[in-house]
């Protein structure tokens, strides 16, 4: 894994990382979408500082169900929102060592933890007690975490991915060195990308359902070819179909 | 980290030259790593991705050998071949030597030690290793990796590297003993306290050996004396003829082996030697104690004792010469079972 960053120091020497910072290596992995994924989930590998907040981490977190757009459009394909559910669905949080660390940042941020919080107080369900804290208010070095132990970090409701922490140790001379690059990316899988059911060379940007002109259920189109297909020059829906805006996981290539 | 099939070995090997040199100095060990061109252990990948494994998994092996309960000459080997596997990897930037954080006192009592001791190639070479910055100071020793292993390798120490594990030495201490006398002391001053006639406590009172810490000294000093002897005999077997060598080995072996049976068989004649007595109705299936003394008429082989433990029944002729020798060598009390050994 030679890391691009290895050994990169800033312009700005304020930026510099200091000696006795501590170094975490995180695992996070993708929810399973695939069944192919089920035994061995690929994950992406971040570093992050200690002295960094949890927030930062989250912002860093790239997963595709953040880029999802809700809503049908087969009627008004021109006119699929602006608005991805990362926009719209701020709430998220993490979960190390029976602490809930909620992003509050936003007014629209929600508590998402609190179902489960009054799901493990409603009976004796051997949980100890579970808290419920803002995320913009720690940083790594304030928790206290296991290596090797699996954590959460859920955010759009139902959106689920596993943390395990690998690594801790200490900053070394040759690490890179910019605190502006943290949380830095060392590792991704590679998913392979749905192409266009016609054309077969461009990313499946459609998806549509009981789809009258179409051979399969669900069928992916990239742009050009559903409109040619779907709609006439004037801009009419021809036949009977369900579309809805399609996001390949593997955008993140 | 992927096992490199035959790393283990050769790493060994090297380390088992260097103890068997019997010196700790480095020009010592460089002649071996020299000969042996141990540098080009790291020729075998070329792409950028496996030679960082490959040099990752050589150094995770080698530091395992720095730290206890290896051997002071091991641990020396262990650094110097550290300093030999950092300097001759071919990645750029170097791979680093992970040492966790609990393992830190351990090694500057280590580096302590060496300079103590005088062996100043040693302390030297440790320097050189830090100013070159070739530790991570991690928090975990290995660094984990998520591929599901087919199976789980064990992590087994070379007995030799060793030193001689004093197992009891450590359980029976000096302060333990002391303890031991003290609150011995303090018993049999509460007996006389309670007894009637004041210089001696009561007959009925005597439920323990008044020597009872005593020889538990004289056991364990014991044990340490044998142990030093067997691995002295061990040493020496090997330098005997090959046939001879084999012979004796193997009879150690087995007199290991027995003699871990007769300590078994000490622990259950202890537990067995109180007898429940079975109700009336069920007299006819009374237990009965037999003796397992040596020498007494324990003649009747098939009872259920001996068929429970495997013993050697084979070259039963050999084993008794052997067994005898190595009484006289040895000295251990050893209470066999089978009357039909002596």
């Amino acid at each position: 894994q030679e890391s691009h960053a290895t050994g990169k120091r800033p312009d700005n020497l304020t930026d510099l990382i200091e000696e006795g910072e501590l170094l975490l290596t995180l695992n996070i992995f993708y929810p399973v979408i695939f069944q192919k994924h089920k035994d061995h989930k690929p994950y992406q590998t971040v570093l992050v500082l200690g002295s960094q907040k949890l927030t930062e981490l989250r912002d860093s977190i790239s997963c595709v169900s953040d880029l999802q757009i809700g809503g049908e459009f087969s009627s008004q394909p021109d006119q699929a929102p602006e608005h991805i559910s990362k926009d719209l669905y701020k709430s998220a949080f993490f979960y190390f060592e029976g602490i809930f660390y909620n992003d509050k940042r936003y007014p629209e941020c929600r508590d998402l933890s609190r179902t489960i919080i009054e799901w493990s107080e409603s009976h004796d369900r051997g949980y100890e007690n579970l808290q419920s804290v803002k995320m913009e208010d720690y940083v790594f070095n304030d928790l206290s975490l296991k290596i090797g132990f699996p954590y959460l970090y859920c955010h759009q409701g139902n959106c689920e991915h596993i943390i395990i922490i690998t690594d801790i140790r200490l900053i070394h001379h040759d690490d890179c060195l910019d605190r502006n690059l943290y949380p830095l990316l060392i590792k991704k899988h590679w998913l392979c990308t749905r192409k266009c059911f016609v054309c077969k060379m461009y990313t499946a940007r459609w998806v549509t359902n009981r789809d009258s002109l179409a051979p399969v259920d669900p069928c992916f189109f990239c742009d050009v070819c559903f409109r040619m297909l779907h709609y006439d020059a004037e801009g009419n829906k021809l036949g009977e179909f369900l579309a809805y805006p399609y996001v390949d996981p593997g955008i993140f290539n | 980290m992927s096992a490199v099939p035959g790393l283990k070995e050769d790493c060994e090997e090297l380390l088992g030259a260097f103890q068997q040199a019997d010196t700790v100095r480095f020009e010592r060990f460089a002649e071996l790593w020299r000969e042996r061109r141990f540098h080009t252990v790291f020729y075998g990948r070329i792409r950028a991705l496996e030679r960082n494994k490959l040099t990752k998994t050589t150094l995770e092996l080698a530091q395992q050998y720095f730290l206890p309960p290896y051997s002071f000459q091991i641990r020396v080997g262990a650094l110097y071949l550290l300093y030999g596997l950092y300097n001759a990897q071919l990645c750029q930037p170097k791979q680093k030597i992970r040492i966790a954080l609990k393992d830190w006192p351990e090694i500057q009592k280590f580096q302590q030690d060496l300079l103590d001791s005088q062996h100043y190639d040693a302390a030297y070479i440790f320097r050189r290793l830090r100013l070159a910055r070739a530790f991570h100071f991690t928090a975990m020793p290995k660094l984990l990796t998520y591929r599901t292993k087919k199976k789980i390798e064990e992590n087994y120490f070379k007995e030799e590297f060793k030193d001689p594990s004093n197992r009891v030495n450590s359980l029976i201490t000096n302060d333990v003993l002391e303890e031991l006398m003290n609150i011995h002391g303090h018993y049999q001053k509460m007996k006389l306290v309670i007894s009637a006639d004041k210089s001696q406590p009561d007959k009925a009172l005597s439920l323990i050996k008044d020597d009872f810490v005593v020889n538990l000294k004289d056991i364990t000093l014991e044990h340490q004396e044998w142990q030093q002897n067997r691995m002295k005999l061990f040493q020496n077997a090997k330098e005997t003829d090959e046939t001879e060598n084999k012979k004796k080995e193997e009879t150690l072996i087995e007199s290991e082996g027995s003699e871990r049976a007769n300590a078994l068989a000490r622990i259950k004649y202890r537990s067995y030697s109180a007898v429940v007595e079975a109700s009336k109705s069920r007299r006819h299936r009374q237990v009965q104690l037999e003796s397992s003394e040596a020498g007494s008429s324990c003649g009747k082989s098939p009872s259920k004792k001996n068929s429970r433990r495997p013993q050697p029944a084979r070259r039963r002729g050999e084993m008794q010469v052997a067994k005898e020798t190595v009484t006289r060598h040895i000295g251990m009390p050893i209470i066999t079972e089978e009357s039909s050994d002596e």
